[in-house]
């Protein structure tokens, strides 16, 4: 009895569903989750206030690819945007190193001085690609908060190896 | 709906933040302190980065804490000009540690700061512990406030 009552009940609601959806809009529903899925981590998300969001505004010109581009002018080591990620964020399997080095480069755009945080992205061994090495307003090692020597994986959360690293805006000087 | 909103809300807040410069002393902070007591002031006790926020205002109710904010090497040994170093450490105060300021704080003068800072800590850690000492007695006074 009551099972003939839940077979009635399923039946009608299947049947309604059936009616009143599509099956390709039930693919379409699987897929729109599938590619959420996949993209999400991806997406730039704030961590943990290690930098603060780049400036829609910024206007800037150049190929963040390669050494020469404004931001890297103080940059030593692999971009982060030649392997796997973007000048502003790691490539997946990397983290990012909170403690950091800071400095400023002029962006040549609109002649203004940028703060310039160069994070490191760790947890793989070195990237290898887009090898870059600028120094300026580098300091030797024995003043490390100014010097780009320093591998910056081994003094965070992130932890050594160093795999690439990042040039993100973090401020505007007057 | 609502996470567009949210998502518009986001980009302009951030616009109007980064428009406009940033303010000289927190420049000063992210050149020379930010890449390791992080933007927060939060530090990295993990890794024996101190931490500035809710923290720093705590040394200056206690004997030797004034001058050692000053003498520690992040302070004393920075780039900074003396009167750059003032304001940073003014500035830093205020905004990382305000409650944790005494009530009758008087802000650093270029001229203390001057002469502090000619005498730089040599046993920074050892400093370090009996200040931290004299800041856990004095709040277990019923008087700290």
């Amino acid at each position: 009895m009551i099972t003939k009552w839940l077979d009635e009940i399923t039946e009608r609601s299947t049947r309604k569903k059936a009616r009143q959806t599509s099956r390709r809009g039930f693919l379409q529903g699987i897929g729109v989750f599938l590619v959420g899925a996949t993209a999400y981590p991806l997406l730039p998300v704030f961590r943990n206030g290690a930098f603060a969001a780049e400036p829609s505004s910024l206007v800037e010109e150049g190929d963040p690819n390669n050494c020469n581009y404004w931001r890297h002018c103080a940059i030593d080591g692999f971009l982060c945007g030649c392997c796997g990620g973007s000048a502003t964020s790691c490539p997946p399997g990397t983290v990012v190193s909170d403690i950091t080095w800071i400095g400023t480069c002029q962006n040549p755009s609109d002649g203004k001085d940028y703060v310039i945080s160069y994070n490191d992205c760790c947890g793989k061994s070195g990237c290898g690609n887009c090898a870059c090495q600028r120094d300026a307003r580098d300091t030797p090692i024995y003043r490390p908060q100014n010097s780009n020597n320093l591998n910056w994986c081994t003094g965070s959360q992130a932890d050594a190896p160093y795999h690439c690293s990042l040039s993100v805006v973090i401020g505007v000087k007057e | 709906m609502l996470f567009r909103t949210l998502t518009l809300l986001t980009i302009t807040l951030c616009f109007c933040h980064l428009s406009q410069a940033t303010e000289a002393v927190q420049v000063d902070y992210m050149l020379n302190c930010q890449g390791c007591h992080l933007p927060d002031g939060s530090g990295f006790p993990r890794r024996n980065v101190p931490a500035i926020k809710n923290h720093m205002g705590k040394f200056l109710s206690v004997e030797g804490g004034r001058d050692y904010l000053i003498q520690v090497p992040g302070s004393a040994q920075s780039d900074l000009p003396d009167k750059e170093l003032t304001q940073l450490i003014n500035w830093m105060l205020l905004t990382f540690s305000p409650t944790e300021i005494p009530k009758d704080f008087i802000p650093y003068s270029v001229n203390e700061v001057s002469e502090l800072r000619k005498f730089p800590l040599i046993n920074v850690a050892e400093v370090r512990q009996t200040l931290l000492e004299r800041i856990s007695n004095y709040e277990k006074q019923p008087t700290a406030n």
